[in-house]
């Protein structure tokens, strides 16, 4: 028996299996050169091959889009024309010139920075497989052949793969490539397969035949276990699937205390896609938009055009109040278009709301189009990193000059918008009482509050015993906060880990927090936790 | 030879799908199309080249057309860059 830990899960879930080891065809290209007269055949053979990979690759794209895609690749003229330059000038054969140009194309990809297009490279790897076999007359392995309960082992597993698997007889996945972004683990999650990728050293740890256990959620894989943990992962497995069905009936659930109070459970995300991906949980909002990654992910500022539509699209898929953050970069925070100056103490320096307050025009954009989506839906507005009560009130400011803006240009907005403000700096907490007459609301950021008060990096391993929100002092810190904010009867909600944190459900809703927000992963676990807290189940 | 201005509209920029639905277009095209992106020539005619400009959402991009049938092709690439292709 052995116990493999894995860090990065693509999919959770437990599965217990034989080992279907998939393995790749000998597809390397004969390496022989070519005489003159033979290179009008090798020509020849490569536009058969093509033509045979077109035939097939038409069929699979009338019902799976990402098959139209490597049908443009295969006949792509950049690639033709480099495999006709090998074997004419280089007096490569037909496979060895296929061979080398997928390479090169595939290369382009690798190079590159996006984690999306890097992925890509293995689409264009997967149409060089099929014309190497074509090349060769041979079939490729056929994971649509497989007509038994396996956990597939592979080095990595490309579209033309994962589109033949069938969930009836494929319990598992376990890679050795690959990334939680690759085409696998999308697909492995949408078909609710537990997987683990990017396992290094795996695939010759294991033949086919072979049993084996995973715990994809906790990034486990035992490899031939013992009668005794077999058993232990055959209750994991019914567990997880009680758990699965017992958590789902819960979300129609809302949560009330004793005392009448609603809780709100919401998620943290970073763009609309990751809240309609979130709908199914049922959460009652968004506690925290991260609007950094519109930024972070672009080549300019986004425009006030470029984020209203966001926005909009987010106010409209949100089911209650939508908390929009306003831009919180710095810090270990960078823009590809935007120079910072390199800071000794970049989490004391530039950051967040001192950024928006020096950089006015491009705050007021961000502004403008906050409240223009806030004519859509419950929006509200939370500045980040707030250490006083002059900058509060500065950046309300220019909320309220945005609006008459929008008044005079005769713009529709929700007049009554809500400005808040994260909690996450000492100043802030010490401060709350005041902060709490000039806020609508408060959200207790964790991560950063914590390393702020007890002064400890959370990014250092050295010390990371040390970081922890249930160190008195951040408690303490916690309950003053919400004592402030009550006194005012302002909502306290909380946007860090901690809320997400099974742990700390309980002291939370004691110290009377309003709002937890946490990743839609979470939400289902915190749901039953403070359901069963409240006593109503 | 005719061109364009446009900007990519596709929330992801321009991946696999957008771009093999922009190159089968620009194959359709009997004028020359070529895109112009900064300093870059990007050929839509090749998907692969499409691709490895990694256009984002929000890049402006100029499209050219040279020969024939150049003013009809021009209208019928910007129009589906504009509409988002397919998106």
């Amino acid at each position: 028996m052995e116990k493999i830990y894995v860090e990065k899960t693509a999919s959770r879930g437990i599965a217990i299996s034989k080992i279907y080891k998939y393995e790749e065809m000998d597809l390397k290209p004969v390496q022989d050169k070519i005489g003159e007269q033979d290179k009008e055949e090798h020509i020849g053979k490569f536009l058969n091959a093509r033509e045979c990979v077109r035939k097939e690759l038409e069929e699979l794209a009338a019902t799976n889009e990402i098959f139209s895609a490597h049908l443009e690749m295969v006949m792509d003229f950049t690639l033709e024309d480099s495999v006709k330059s090998k074997i004419n000038n280089n007096s490569d054969n037909a496979e060895s010139a296929v061979d080398e140009a997928i390479s090169e194309v595939a290369s382009v990809f690798e190079m590159m920075d996006d984690e999306y297009m890097k992925e890509r490279a293995s689409d264009i790897y997967d149409v060089g497989k099929r014309l190497m076999a074509q090349l060769k007359g041979v079939p490729l392995p056929d994971i649509g052949n497989i007509k038994e309960e396996v956990i597939i082992l592979a080095k990595d597993l490309f579209p033309s793969d994962t589109v033949k698997i069938n969930t009836d007889y494929v319990k598992g996945i376990v890679t050795e490539e690959g990334g939680v972004t690759s085409h696998v683990s999308i697909i492995a999650k949408n078909m609710g397969i537990p997987a683990l990728v990017g396992v290094k050293g795996i695939f010759n740890k294991l033949n086919t035949g072979d049993i084996a256990c995973m715990d994809a959620g906790k990034g486990i894989i035992v490899i031939s276990p013992e009668e005794d943990v077999l058993n232990e992962y055959k209750q994991k497995q019914q567990e997880f699937e009680n758990e699965k069905l017992r958590l789902e009936k819960l979300r129609d659930h809302s949560v009330v205390t004793k005392e009448g109070k609603k809780i709100s459970l919401c998620v943290n995300v970073g763009n609309a896609e990751d809240i309609e991906k979130a709908l199914p949980v049922k959460m009652d909002g968004v506690g925290l938009f991260r609007s950094e990654l519109l930024y972070m992910e672009n080549t300019h500022f986004p425009t006030e055009e470029e984020q209203f539509e966001v926005y909009k699209r987010a106010a409209m898929l949100c089911p209650s109040e939508l908390t929009i953050r306003t831009l919180d970069i710095g810090g270990d925070k960078e823009l590809p278009y935007f120079e910072f100056e390199k800071e000794d103490n970049p989490f004391l320096g530039w950051r967040a709301i001192r950024i928006s307050l020096d950089m006015k025009e491009m705050f007021k954009e961000q502004l403008r189009a906050i409240l223009r989506a806030s004519a859509f839906g419950n929006v509200r507005i939370m500045f980040p990193m707030i250490i006083s009560i002059e900058e509060l009130k500065e950046a309300k400011a220019v909320v309220e000059e945005c609006k008459q803006e929008l008044r005079k240009e005769g713009i529709s907005f929700c007049e009554d918008i809500e400005t808040g403000m994260m909690m996450e700096t000492p100043a802030s907490v010490i401060l709350a009482e005041e902060f709490a007459k000039e806020a609508d609301f408060f959200s207790i950021g964790t991560n950063d509050l914590t390393q702020y008060l007890l002064a400890v990096d959370r990014g250092n391993k050295k010390i990371a015993d040390k970081y922890s929100y249930f160190h008195p002092a951040v408690l303490n810190a916690i309950k003053h906060i919400i004592n402030a904010g009550h006194k005012e009867n302002i909502k306290i909600g909380m946007c860090g880990e901690m809320a997400g944190d099974i742990n700390a459900t309980k002291i939370l809703l004691e110290y009377g927090l309003d709002e937890f927000s946490m990743s839609a992963g979470s939400i289902d676990y915190i749901r039953e936790e403070l359901l069963k807290l409240t006593g109503v189940i | 030879m005719v061109s364009k201005k446009v900007t990519i509209i596709n929330p992801s920029g321009v991946h696999a799908r957008p771009a093999s639905i922009l190159s089968k277009a620009a194959t359709e095209c009997s004028s020359e199309v070529l895109i112009i992106h900064g300093e870059k020539k990007i050929q839509p005619k090749s998907i692969l080249n499409l691709m490895a400009a990694a256009l984002k959402k929000g890049t402006e991009i100029e499209v050219q057309c040279d020969g024939e049938n150049e003013e009809a092709d021009l209208k019928k690439i910007t129009e589906l860059i504009e509409s988002g292709l397919g998106e």
